[in-house]
C-alpha cells in the first residue's frame, strides 16, 4: 500500500497531518499491520499537554500492548471517540477514520525530526 | 538455541503464517486471516479450525509395570482408565508443585501414551526416565517423530469423517481410537483446548502434510497461537507457565478433581495433603472487567488500596464482550471487590465462573 504524501511520519510509525495550528495523528499502515487485530485503544484525555515523543495513547492487539508517541508537541483538543467502540478502524483505515487525536500546536514548532513519505518509505525499506 | 520446525513448517509459510519462537519451536502466531477472524472461525456454527500443535510432546510407556509406574507419577487414578480412554492429570514434584499437566491415554493394560507440554518435554522425559529403573517399564520420547493436529469447531467431525474409515460418532468425549486417516495409521481423540467439539490427531511426521492439506482444502481454517490462547482462556483452562507452575499446587489451581488422594501413594501426595489441610496460599479467581481495558498477565489485582494478587492470563473476550482474566489472589480477599490495575487506573471487576463463555464440548 502506498504511503500518503500529504502526511509526515515518525520513526515510531506514527503519522501526523499538520494544518497550521492543529495536527491530527494516528499510527501508520505498517504499524497496524505489525500489531495485528486491534481490540482496544486507550485515548488520551482532553487538554493533555505533551512534548513530542511522549507516550500519549495505547493500542492493544490480541497479543500485544503498544504505546503511541505523540509526533509533535501540543495539547489534545479532540479525540477519536469512535475508536472506543470500533478500535478496528485503526486496522481498516489507519490514515483516515483510524486517527487517534487532534492537537493544538504552535505553528512555528520544530518538525525537523519528522519524515516525509519518501523518507518514511526509505526508513521502512532499511 | 536454534528453533525447531514442525513437519508442517512449509505449509505454515505457504499459508502466510507469521512465525514466532514458542517453546523452542518456530510456530505460527497467526495466518493471513488474522487472530480475531481465526478465533471466530472456531467459535462459529458452520466452520472449524485446524491447529498444528506438533510442538507438544508425546511419551510412550510400555511394560508389565506401566500402570504402577504411572500411578506413582500421575495425580489421577490411572487404574480407572479403560482401553481407549483419556484422562487429564498432573505431574507433581515432592512439594506438590506442578511439573506439568498431561493427558494419559490407555491403549491397553501394559501400554499407555502421554501428551505433555512442549516447554516441559525434556524435563518430563528426564523425570520419568530417572525413576523408570525402579519399574519394569520402557519410557520412550516419541515427540521428535510425532505430529499433532487439532481440528476444533462445529464442522470438525464432518470434515474428519470424510478421510476416516471408522465411525467418529462412536468416539465420545475423552475417548480415542487408532484409526486410518487417508489410509495411514493415526491415533485420534475427542479432546481439545478450545471448548468446542473436535479431535486431536497424532500421526507420524511423514503423514502430517497430507492430512493437513486435505482438511484445509475441505475448509478447515488454519489457526495460530494467538487465537488458540483466546479460545483456551475463554474456557478458563489452565496453561503451564501461567496458572500452573512449580510454586502452585493443585489446591490453588482448583485442580483437586484430578488428584485422587485415596488411590495410594504418588509423588507430591504428602505435601499436597499438608497443603490441603493448612489451607491454600492463593485463591484462583475468574474476573470480568466492568470498565474499559484489557487485563494482561502480571497486572496487579487490588482490594481497596492493597495489592492482593496478580493476573495470570487475561484478554479481550469477543464472546464475553470485554476484558476477562484469570488471577491468583489472597484467599481472605477473594470475596472483596477486586480491581485490576491497568496502567495506573484501577478498573473494577466482578467475580464470575469459568468457562467465561459457553462450552460446546460433547460431554
Amino acid at each position: 500500500m502506498s504511503i500518503p504524501t500529504d502526511l509526515k511520519y515518525t520513526k515510531d510509525h506514527e503519522w501526523v497531518r499538520l494544518e497550521g495550528e492543529t495536527a491530527i495523528f494516528g499510527i501508520s499502515q505498517h504499524a497496524q499491520e505489525a500489531l495485528g487485530d486491534i481490540v482496544f485503544v486507550e485515548l488520551p484525555e482532553l487538554e493533555t499537554k505533551l512534548d513530542a515523543g511522549e507516550a500519549i495513547a495505547v493500542v492493544e492487539s490480541v497479543k500485544a500492548v503498544s504505546d503511541v508517541y505523540v509526533p509533535v508537541t501540543g495539547e489534545v483538543i479532540k479525540i477519536n471517540e469512535l475508536l472506543e467502540e470500533t478500535p478496528e478502524l485503526v486496522n481498516n483505515d489507519s490514515y483516515g477514520q483510524g486517527w487517534i487525536a487532534k492537537l493544538k500546536v504552535s505553528a512555528d514548532m520544530d518538525t525537523s525530526s519528522l519524515m516525509d513519505a519518501t523518507a518514511y518509505q526509505a526508513f521502512l525499506d532499511q | 538455541m536454534e528453533l525447531k520446525n514442525t513437519a508442517l513448517h512449509a505449509q505454515h509459510l505457504e499459508l502466510g503464517g507469521k512465525m514466532v519462537p514458542f517453546a523452542g519451536f518456530s510456530m505460527p502466531v497467526q495466518y493471513t486471516l488474522g487472530a480475531l477472524k481465526e478465533y471466530h472461525c472456531v467459535r462459529a456454527e458452520d466452520s472449524c479450525g485446524i491447529f498444528d500443535i506438533s510442538h507438544m510432546g508425546q511419551v510412550r510407556v510400555t511394560g508389565p509395570d506401566a500402570l504402577a509406574f504411572l500411578q506413582f507419577f500421575s495425580t489421577n487414578d490411572v487404574s480407572q482408565l479403560k482401553d481407549g480412554q483419556v484422562q487429564y492429570a498432573a505431574l507433581l514434584d515432592e512439594n506438590a508443585g506442578f511439573i506439568d499437566d498431561i493427558t494419559v491415554y490407555r491403549i491397553n493394560a501394559t501400554h499407555y501414551y502421554l501428551c505433555i507440554n512442549a516447554a516441559n518435554t525434556d524435563k518430563d522425559v528426564a523425570h520419568l526416565q530417572e525413576h523408570a529403573q525402579a519399574f519394569n517399564v520402557t519410557v520412550i520420547d516419541e515427540s521428535p517423530q510425532t505430529a499433532l493436529l487439532a481440528l476444533q469447531g462445529a464442522t470438525a467431525q464432518a470434515l474428519l469423517q470424510a478421510i476416516c474409515q471408522e465411525n467418529l460418532a462412536d468416539i465420545a468425549y475423552y475417548r480415542f481410537a487408532e484409526v486410518s486417516l487417508l489410509g495411514q495409521k493415526a491415533l485420534i481423540s475427542r479432546t481439545g483446548y478450545t471448548g468446542e467439539d473436535g479431535f486431536e490427531l497424532y500421526l507420524p511426521n511423514q503423514d502430517a502434510a497430507a492430512v493437513w492439506s486435505n482438511l484445509v482444502t475441505a475448509g478447515a481454517i488454519p489457526i495460530g497461537l494467538a487465537a488458540r490462547d483466546m479460545l483456551r482462556t475463554e474456557m478458563g483452562y489452565a496453561l503451564y507457565g501461567h496458572e500452573i507452575h512449580a510454586d502452585i499446587t493443585p489446591v490453588e489451581a482448583g485442580l483437586m478433581w484430578i488428584c485422587k488422594l485415596d488411590k495410594g501413594n504418588f509423588m507430591g501426595r504428602d505435601a499436597l495433603i499438608t497443603r490441603k489441610e493448612n489451607g491454600k496460599q492463593w485463591q484462583k479467581v475468574a474476573l470480568k472487567l466492568e470498565g474499559r481495558g484489557i487485563p494482561r498477565e502480571h497486572y496487579a489485582v487490588f482490594a481497596n488500596d492493597e495489592q492482593v494478587g496478580e493476573v495470570t492470563s487475561g484478554l479481550f473476550s469477543p464472546l464475553a464482550g470485554g476484558g476477562v482474566a484469570l488471577a491468583y489472589v489472597k484467599p481472605e480477599q477473594a470475596d472483596a471487590v477486586l480491581n485490576i490495575d491497568i496502567r495506573g487506573r484501577k478498573i473494577p471487576t466482578t467475580r464470575t465462573k469459568t468457562p467465561f463463555v459457553r462450552s460446546c464440548v460433547k460431554k
